[in-house]
């Protein structure tokens, strides 16, 4: 096992800089996903890790050694690809056992690192078939076999589960964790799913356009993010971010263009402010109260556990999810009265 | 006063479709029509050949269409003291087996390191254009600078010097081809083997090669039965001990008289090591290896 340290990372491609100066370090035994929008960079810095990409400049260290120049075989590192590219003409065990028949292991030891890893991932039955006599998850996990069988430094994954059914994705996604509690391996993991992310990571990467937007636990994230870009890339539904005028007569009072104004958590400089809310941020009431917002309902979408509302506010849409029975209906006014302590105030726009 | 209307769309409706129906089967019987005058033209010279060996002279230059089969043609061709075509039969599969070997080596070689192994594009594009172009220029304007060549260097008159001859001429085909065969293995598969621990030679070996099986099959069919064909350069780089099938039978046609039987006999003879190379590699042509590897 081993910590991983990047220090100003960067790639381009001709002109073009995809990676843009990245520094980050990844503790022994941390499970860091790299999660941003598609074109965003992260599976090319995955890649450079994994030693697929050069890098352009900067520095990159595996278990305290610099690692730029060295070939992936020799990184100690293992890989998940989307694809699973897993070899064809090889069966369950073979496909697993490939990097050790490399390393010149002999069968017998061949043979039991297969039969460990294949208990865990519960693959017994299937070793002897091809690739393609394998389903999705099957197929995922023998991937994952033949990552675990080296025992690596660093695990790496490019969207393992990407390919798979909503269902399957989830049961994977729990095994996944399991199996990291279980083998405690650094692990980095790039994804587009905020849920995969937030469920999985210790910490969490934040990219977008080749740069860090934000690094931290999911909770951090999830609570304070530093961008609207990343309040609203983090969590569904997703966040509100309203387009309100702070006076300056009063830094705190964020207004909608009918009169009505939030209270902010941290006085705001005058002038345009997007302002960001989660959708299980504000109390609904039926009637007018202090700090409350008269909104009108426009869409009501029960889920059982809760429900979605979409109202109007001013012009603007508004998320609002509650775990109360209502009986509102379209058309209805309800009026919302948000966690001031929970309000965020941005000044990016989340173009994501 | 929508119901006329709705009677009328309904009984119209099925009569449309019986005229459809029709149609189609006229269609299928055309199609069937035109595919059979196909394979008329194209087995027509087969059955004519085969018919023509086991004729006798007389039968065949008065034209009989119903006649008794004789072997005196095939008799002649394989056994007879002044037949050379059991030589040139086994001279052929000689050239023919090394120069396919040869090209398919240097053509996968070639492929693999084109397309996997990351060289700037123009690289990889001068050398299938450049191959492109000498796949264009007619062997025979390269036949007679070998010929000097090879008469220099000692390799007239040799095995060696048609099979280098034959090995170049067929190369940029078979390079096409491996190119298109080795692009097909994802590219995510060579990256799993470096990760893996594969050197170069390792994923060439145990991942690449395996999985452009049916390929190479494909290719050194092709490369063997153009190797068996080729008439020019084999007829200016070879004499009598190294001739190859395809002289044997030209020489049959010879200045005062053509013996049209012996002719059809060793044409006949020549077309079975072809179709059997097919009947045999026909299993290893087969799409779909790759399926289960990514997705």
């Amino acid at each position: 096992m081993a910590d991983v340290r990047l220090d100003g990372l960067s790639k381009s491609f001709g002109k073009l800089d995809v990676i843009k100066d990245i520094s980050l370090e990844i503790e022994d035994g941390e499970f860091v996903v790299l999660i941003g929008p598609s074109g965003c960079g992260k599976s090319t810095l995955l890649r450079m890790i994994a030693g697929l990409e050069s890098i352009s400049s900067g520095r990159l260290d595996i278990g305290g050694l610099p690692m730029n120049d060295v070939p992936s075989r020799d990184r100690g590192i293992s890989m998940v690809f989307q694809s699973y590219a897993l070899y064809p003409h090889m069966n369950t065990a073979d496909n697993m056992s490939f990097s050790l028949r490399l390393a010149g292991e002999d069968v017998a030891t061949r043979l039991g690192k297969v039969a460990r890893a294949a208990e865990t991932l519960g693959l017994e039955p299937y070793l002897d078939r091809l690739p393609k006599q394998l389903s999705g998850g099957q197929r995922q996990r023998v991937a994952m076999g033949r990552a675990i069988v080296r025992k690596p430094e660093v695990f790496l994954f490019d969207e393992p589960l990407s390919n798979l059914d909503a269902k399957l994705r989830v049961k994977m996604r729990a095994e996944l964790k399991e199996l990291h509690q279980k083998l405690k391996t650094t692990t980095i993991y790039v994804t587009h799913d905020q849920v995969e992310a937030m469920t999985l990571a210790d910490r969490i990467v934040v990219l977008r356009d080749g740069e860090i937007e934000q690094i931290g636990t999911p909770l951090e994230l999830y609570d304070n993010p530093a961008k609207a870009f990343v309040g609203s890339f983090l969590g569904s539904p997703t966040m509100n971010l309203l387009d309100l005028e702070v006076s300056a007569e009063d830094t705190a009072m964020a207004r909608f263009s009918d009169g009505d104004a939030i209270r902010l958590a941290l006085p705001a400089t005058p002038g345009r402010a997007t302002v960001g809310i989660r959708p299980e941020c504000f109390t609904l009431r039926s009637a007018d109260a202090p700090g409350a917002l008269r909104a009108e309902v426009v869409v009501v979408e029960p889920t059982g556990a809760s429900t979605e509302l979409l109202v109007r506010k001013a012009g603007q849409n508004i998320t609002v999810l509650t775990h109360e029975r209502l009986n509102t209906r379209p058309g209805d006014n309800v009026w919302l009265v948000p966690d001031v302590d929970r309000v965020h105030t941005f000044n990016d726009d989340a173009a994501a | 006063m929508t119901h006329p209307t709705d009677i009328h769309a309904s009984s119209a409706l099925p009569r449309r479709r019986t005229r459809l129906a029709v149609s189609e089967r006229q269609l299928a019987v055309a199609r069937h029509l035109v595919l059979m005058g196909f394979a008329l033209v194209v087995l027509f010279p087969f059955f004519w050949i085969v018919s023509a060996a086991f004729k006798t002279q007389i039968d065949l230059l008065v034209g009989k269409v119903f006649f008794t089969p004789h072997l005196d043609g095939f008799l002649d061709v394989m056994f007879d003291k002044t037949s050379d075509f059991a030589r040139n039969f086994a001279n052929s599969m000689v050239i023919g087996l090394i120069s396919t070997f040869l090209v398919l080596i240097v053509s996968t070689l070639a492929a693999f390191s084109l397309y996997r192994l990351q060289w700037p594009a123009w690289v990889l594009h001068s050398i299938l254009g450049w191959s492109v172009i000498f796949h264009l220029v007619p062997p025979i304007t390269l036949a007679g600078a070998w010929f000097s060549m090879f008469r220099s260097v000692g390799l007239d008159n040799s095995y060696a010097g048609i099979i280098l001859a034959h090995t170049t001429l067929h190369l940029p085909m078979a390079l096409w081809m491996m190119g298109v065969f080795v692009r097909d293995v994802p590219k995510e598969l060579v990256e799993a083997a470096q990760i893996d621990g594969a050197k170069v030679p390792d994923i060439l070996w145990h991942v690449v090669l395996p999985i452009v099986r049916p390929g190479l099959a494909a290719t050194g069919i092709l490369t063997f039965i153009f190797s068996w064909n080729e008439f020019p350069v084999a007829l200016v780089l070879s004499q009598r001990q190294t001739a190859t099938v395809p002289l044997g039978i030209g020489k049959y046609a010879q200045e005062n008289t053509i013996a049209f039987t012996e002719m059809a006999a060793a044409s006949t003879l020549s077309i079975i090591p072809a179709f059997l190379l097919l009947l045999f590699a026909q299993r290893f042509i087969v799409r779909g290896l790759t399926s289960g590897a990514v997705k």
